[in-house]
């Protein structure tokens, strides 16, 4: 091969790849918005508050960012919203633990960057992130759950709490807490957070039957 | 080793520049490694310590390759550069845009609402996207420099008109280079889209247009220190540059995976990006076959980082990205400390190792000297080789605990990386510092070199 020859091989070779990358692209940005849910101006406006902050400059975003701090993708459904807000505009008020600084965010600039996770959230990812294999596995395989342990799978309790090792570390660790708290509080608490610990992020569950309230209760009474 | 025209002189500012920035971006490494264990440790936060690593990393790495391209251009073209002031001008331009910049940063990291004000649709300080964070402004400015300092190359090329295939290449690249850094300079309501025309940019700067100038800079260089033939350099790098974009251009797909783009990208980066790896084995190979036909070596200390470059381009930007390009096993790794340590050796070897050994190669010529002690030049390319390769190590460790933990067992990421990844995390930093050694050998001796008495004959001991 001359090097006229190979020359010309690297300069439409480029260009041919070029065109077939410049097609595709064409055919994907038709099919975008059929692949997300409406970008509303809540939306929009949290997607500005999100540059404001610089927030890539610590989280990932659909995979995609600096790896100091958690994904944001599946955030909005996996933590209630109030814990969100509340966090957003001060972490370390929520958990004393946070990295997160407290950045001067609004309740406003909240609400919309919130709109936006959550628009993020219901993004046609082709599956991404994956449900972790191992804890979809353990949830099938442990079949003699007790009636408190169903109530908080089903609630999700685990994405913001952690007993013995598994779960959130949003939310106070449980492990021991039944060596911390009796009945009396652990129940009530469940009803109204706020009435027992007055920072609390934590949403109420007044909305579940009292016999699942009861259970969940027993459960964490026995976590000592 | 002299050089032939005066005008060739202007490639040390942006050499010094680029020495300079690269001391800063290693030395807030540091500050970043250790947020990874005190996240309050500094007055200004992780997101801008990190901002300031790597973007003065592009900036050095650019800075670098625009010295070297005038240095290139002006003796293929066998002319002075069509305009020494315009160069002068757009240098300095350059780098004040590039102060303004980073003083921005600092003084949003100190007051986080001083990017409220928008100018030219983004924040005035920060445009708030990874790697592109200089606001629309500084891109304006930035688009200017680069618009001057291509129309002086390509001016002083018509000066004579010799076309040669390394200059064409080399001038070429930077072109895509210039084109490829305004897919992201617009703003888009979705994410997705944003994402979407941010990897043009971010992928098709660092595996494509980058690449190309690596490998006409790779041919230069061999010629330059083994007296290689321009014939059968300049036919290798065409099939290098030429694999490089057949593969590289829909290896963006592997960015299109996960982040709300159809289900065909899987296919298309999948197979396109899993090619990627040849052209720089194929490099490598070219590098070992040229230095080991010729035994004439002229600069020993630029032969050593121009082959060490190839090998590190294939090993970090070849090996440790094809671990996990394919969809299958990208799905639980994207996001993790694995790309981390994909994106630390690629950097390192592909560009860090390039710069250096275009500096190796044509700066005793600048500085008018024959023959230069390389002792210096050895010892940081050690410290700075084995401390990166650690580094490299610990965060594919924590990357591979974190997969594990996080993604295939479903702990939570703060738990992984505040207690199992401590240790990758306390190592990095220890070999963080010895970088920083490497580093610092390396600045010393680029503002030494030639300043020294000769060392043709070995030092006299000295008297008891």
């Amino acid at each position: 091969m001359s090097n006229k020859a190979a020359r010309n091989l690297f300069i439409y070779g480029s260009l041919f790849f070029f065109v077939i990358f410049v097609m595709l692209t064409i055919d994907t940005m038709g099919k975008l918005d059929k692949r997300a849910p409406e970008i509303t101006e809540e939306v929009n406006a949290g997607k500005m508050v999100w540059h404001k902050y610089d927030c890539i400059g610590c989280h990932t975003i659909l995979g995609n960012g600096s790896y100091f701090a958690p994904d944001m993708t599946k955030v909005a459904e996996k933590k209630p919203k109030d814990y969100l807000k509340q966090f957003l505009m001060d972490p370390k008020s929520v958990n004393t633990k946070a990295s997160m600084p407290k950045l001067g965010i609004s309740s406003k600039e909240a609400d919309d960057l919130i709109a936006f996770l959550d628009w993020i959230s219901r993004v046609d990812t082709n599956g991404w992130p994956p449900k972790p294999i191992l804890a979809t596995a353990a949830g099938v395989a442990v079949k003699e759950l007790t009636a408190g342990q169903r109530v908080y799978q089903s609630q999700n309790c685990a994405n913001c709490h952690m007993v013995s090792g598994i779960g959130g570390t949003t939310g106070p660790d449980l492990t021991h807490v039944g060596s911390k708290r009796d009945r009396a509080w652990l129940f009530g608490h469940f009803k109204d957070p706020k009435a027992y610990v007055p920072n609390s992020a934590m949403p109420g569950y007044g909305h579940i039957s009292e016999q699942e309230l009861n259970d969940l209760t027993d459960y964490m009474v026995a976590l000592k | 080793m002299t050089i032939k025209y005066e005008s060739q002189k202007i490639a040390q500012n942006f050499y010094t520049f680029a020495v300079l920035l690269f001391l800063v971006q290693v030395v807030v490494s540091i500050i970043a490694a250790l947020q990874f264990m005190w996240p309050d440790f500094f007055i200004l936060n992780f997101n801008i310590i990190r901002s300031l690593h790597i973007n003065a990393m592009v900036v050095w790495l650019l800075a670098g390759m625009m010295g070297a391209t005038y240095y290139v251009v002006s003796e293929e073209s066998d002319t002075e550069l069509w305009s020494v002031p315009m160069a002068n001008f757009q240098f300095w331009a350059t780098v004040v845009t590039v102060a303004l910049v980073v003083l921005g940063y600092i003084w949003m990291g100190i007051n986080p609402q001083a990017n409220s004000t928008n100018l030219f649709g983004t924040g005035v300080l920060n445009e708030g996207r990874e790697y592109i964070e200089a606001p629309r402004w500084a891109d304006i400015l930035i688009v200017v420099s680069v618009l001057l300092f291509l129309l002086n190359n390509f001016m002083t090329v018509l000066k004579t008109k010799k076309w040669t295939g390394i200059q064409g290449t080399l001038l070429g690249g930077l072109t895509v280079l210039a084109l490829m850094y305004l897919p992201g300079m617009f703003y888009t309501k979705s994410m997705v889209k944003d994402q979407f025309w941010w990897w043009w940019v971010v992928h098709l700067w660092v595996e494509g247009a980058w690449e190309i100038i690596a490998g006409a800079l790779l041919a230069f260089m061999l010629m330059k220190v083994v007296g290689a033939k321009r014939e059968v350099v300049e036919k290798w790098m065409y099939v290098e540059v030429g694999l490089v974009m057949f593969t590289g251009i829909l290896g963006t797909g592997h960015h299109y995976y996960w982040i709300g783009t159809p289900e065909y990208w899987l296919w298309v980066g999948g197979i396109f990006s899993s090619l990627e790896p040849i052209p720089l084995l194929i490099m490598a190979w070219d590098a070992f076959r040229t230095t080991r036909e010729k035994r004439v070596v002229t600069n020993r200390a630029g032969l050593y980082y121009t082959v060490s470059h190839a090998i590190f381009n294939f090993v970090g930007a070849g090996l440790w990205g094809v671990i996990h390009t394919l969809p299958q096993v990208n799905k639980w790794t994207h996001g993790t400390q694995i790309t981390t340590a994909h994106g630390h050796l690629a950097f390192y070897g592909a560009y860090v190792l390039l710069v250096l050994a275009m500096i190796y190669i044509t700066l005793p010529a600048i500085r008018g000297v024959k023959a230069f002690n390389t002792s210096r030049a050895f010892q940081s390319f050690w410290w700075m080789t084995i401390s990166m390769v650690f580094i490299v190590l610990t965060i594919t460790g924590a990357g591979m605990v974190q997969t594990y933990m996080e993604r295939l067992m479903g702990l939570d990421y703060v738990a992984v990386k505040t207690n199992y990844n401590l240790w990758f995390w306390i190592l990095r930093a220890i070999f963080g510092v010895g970088f920083l050694y490497g580093v610092w050998i390396f600045a010393v001796d680029y503002f030494k070199l030639g300043k020294e008495p000769a060392p043709a004959v070995a030092p006299a001991p000295e008297k008891a």
